[in-house]
């Protein structure tokens, strides 16, 4: 059974068209990275395995059960962290877990949870004097109140610095270990790139792209990038280079070698390039799977225009 | 059940609302003053009528009958159109409830705060009263005081439901005033003017079977029919004229008039005031994208 399964979903505002035939499957167990940028249908489509919102056209199914028809089915089996909430200025912390736990039903200890995404210290004040990170990690202690088999998170690091995200990155892997599939949405690559084992790109209502990281790489040829300057450099020693193993290209680039990064450590690279002529400096480009993400979701836009 | 848990959550929200405190302190001394003055005037007046606490309780339908509606709107307006304007209907949605669960909880808390809030102004103003007065007639204040919750939870109601009617809280702030200045303050005037023009502009020297249960639409009429209706004996004595609120309406409930112009038909009205927001209110609310 898939945790997430969309088939022809869409939906219309008027003249707007929000999401167009959706279709997609998330599977049990996976951690699922949704992503696009502002406003590309990413919130809509999460509203509608919500129940929030109604599709003008296609279905949601959540754990085998109707996003529509059979929404308290959903709700009962997943977490949630949704996009542009606003807590309850009045009530603490502790007040909103306790708010969680009685209606999922369960036996268990707010303080833990709070502990557990680091706001037990304030868990007496009201919620309303919480920063944007603390109601953060609030909602996601809200979120993990029963122990769901499926954690929907639209944007999680929203408002959290870098540590935070990093705290949050951390919780949905142990989530994940421990059974519970994770849906997230982010417009941010990096965050996505960092844990997630499959991704889909969705720009302006349609899906452009679904495949794990490794595969969005593969299908692009964009993977870590050196710039190297040696020695000597010349077309000889170019070819040597490009037969190294865990050489993807190689190529020369404004007088110094380029060369793409492929299964093995940049380190191991630089070594045996060394060998080949002496390295003088190298500068690294990350991962350019931002890019890949920009290219996609501009091609469209350049496509309808 | 997690309406009880809405219920509650909302209850602790809204109970530490400053605006609903300054409401319970202007209602209590508005209590307090008007008891003494309805139980002071007379003497100092010279009349020859003495103060009851029959007569007290019908002179607190009079302040109760405008409290109420002004506090419900200044409570329960934002209670779902300001949830979803600000988007903690989110955070509700998602937990394992439903938007008919939600809107029930929230009708209960809201209606619970407004009890607590005038529970403590009548206890005040009635208790300083029965002192003054010297005399407390039990069972009549217990009929009157469930009379008022009951009127207190249809008005939370009311309220609620329109709220759930939409998703701005400008809107709901507009439906709620529109039908307060409607039902409450225009009532008397519209169904006479209906009469008037029905009766070739002019107002005829008797007044037909259907204007009183028409008076009775005003939910506050209702409220002060149901208490005639149910201590008509402290009403006769107090001499409230139920509809007395209605102007001219002196369609006073002869044997053998029809059931309508009885005062019993304000407890009818009343659950029709309960029953037709809430099926209004669960039915927009539920359709609506949040």
């Amino acid at each position: 059974m898939a945790a997430i399964e969309l088939e022809g979903l869409t939906k219309r505002f008027g003249d707007v068209v929000a999401v167009d035939g959706l279709d997609l499957t998330v599977e049990e167990g996976e951690i699922f990275g949704f992503l696009g940028p502002n406003g590309a249908g990413k919130s809509t489509t999460i509203d509608i395995l919500l129940d929030f919102i109604r599709p003008t056209g296609g279905t949601a199914t959540v754990l085998g059960y109707d996003a529509q028809s059979e929404g308290l089915a959903v709700r009962n089996r997943i977490g949630v962290l949704p996009d542009a909430y606003h807590v309850y200025d009045r009530l603490t912390g502790r007040q909103h877990v306790e708010f969680a736990i009685e209606m999922k039903g369960v036996d268990e200890d707010p303080d833990a949870l709070l502990e557990r995404v680091r706001v037990a210290d304030a868990a007496d004040r009201k919620a309303g004097g919480y920063s944007k990170g603390m109601r953060q990690r609030l909602i996601l202690a809200m979120a993990l109140v029963g122990d769901p088999e499926l954690l929907i998170l639209d944007e999680p690091s929203t408002g959290l610095d870098p540590n935070g995200a990093r705290e949050m990155r951390e919780i949905i892997r142990a989530e994940n270990d421990r059974g519970t599939t994770v849906f997230f949405s982010s417009h941010i690559m990096e965050q996505v790139e960092a844990v997630c084992d499959r991704v889909a790109i969705i720009d302006d209502g349609h899906l452009v792209a679904v495949d794990t990281i490794d595969g969005l790489r593969d299908a692009t040829e964009v993977g870590e990038t050196l710039y190297v300057y040696v020695s000597a450099l010349d077309d000889s020693v170019l070819e040597r280079v490009r037969t190294l193993e865990g050489v993807g290209t190689a190529a020369i680039d404004d007088g110094r070698l380029r060369v793409t990064v492929d299964g093995v450590s940049k380190f191991a690279v630089l070594h045996a390039i060394d060998e080949i002529t002496a390295v003088q400096d190298f500068s690294v480009v990350e991962s350019s799977l931002e890019d890949l993400f920009v290219r996609y979701t501009n091609d469209r836009q350049e496509v309808e225009a | 059940m997690t309406w009880t848990a809405v219920a509650k959550k909302d209850f602790r929200d809204a109970v530490q609302s400053r605006a609903l405190w300054a409401l319970v302190g202007v209602f209590v001394v508005l209590s307090v003053l008007s008891t003494y003055a309805y139980v002071e005037a007379p003497a100092l007046l010279g009349a020859a009528t003495e103060a009851t606490f029959g007569g007290l309780i019908f002179f607190t339908i009079g302040l109760v009958g405008l409290f109420v509606p002004l506090s419900a709107i200044v409570v329960c307006y934002k209670s779902l159109a300001g949830e979803r304007e600000l988007g903690s209907i989110k955070l509700l949605l998602s937990l394992p409830t439903t938007r008919g669960q939600v809107f029930v909880g929230k009708v209960v808390g809201r209606a619970t705060v407004l009890a607590f809030g005038l529970g403590v102004g009548l206890v005040v103003g009635l208790g300083v009263g029965a002192a003054l007065i010297g005399d407390l007639e039990a069972v009549a204040l217990v009929v009157f005081v469930l009379a008022t919750l009951s009127f207190v939870a249809v008005y939370a109601t009311i309220v609620v439901g329109l709220s759930a009617t939409t998703g701005s809280t400008s809107r709901a702030t507009t439906l709620a005033l529109g039908f307060f200045v409607v039902f409450e303050l225009l009532w008397d005037a519209i169904p006479m003017g209906i009469l008037y023009v029905l009766e070739g502009f002019s107002i005829p020297s008797t007044m037909p079977d259907w204007l009183y249960p028409l008076l009775q639409l005003s939910p506050s009429a209702a409220y002060f029919s149901s208490v005639v209706a149910l201590l008509p004996n402290l009403a006769d004595a107090a001499n409230a004229e139920s509809g007395q609120s209605g102007a001219g309406a002196q369609a006073a409930a002869d044997a053998a008039d029809p059931f309508y112009t009885s005062p019993e038909i304000g407890i009818a009205i009343l659950l029709l005031w309960l029953l037709v927001p809430l099926a209004v209110g669960y039915y927009r609310f539920d359709a609506s994208d949040l």
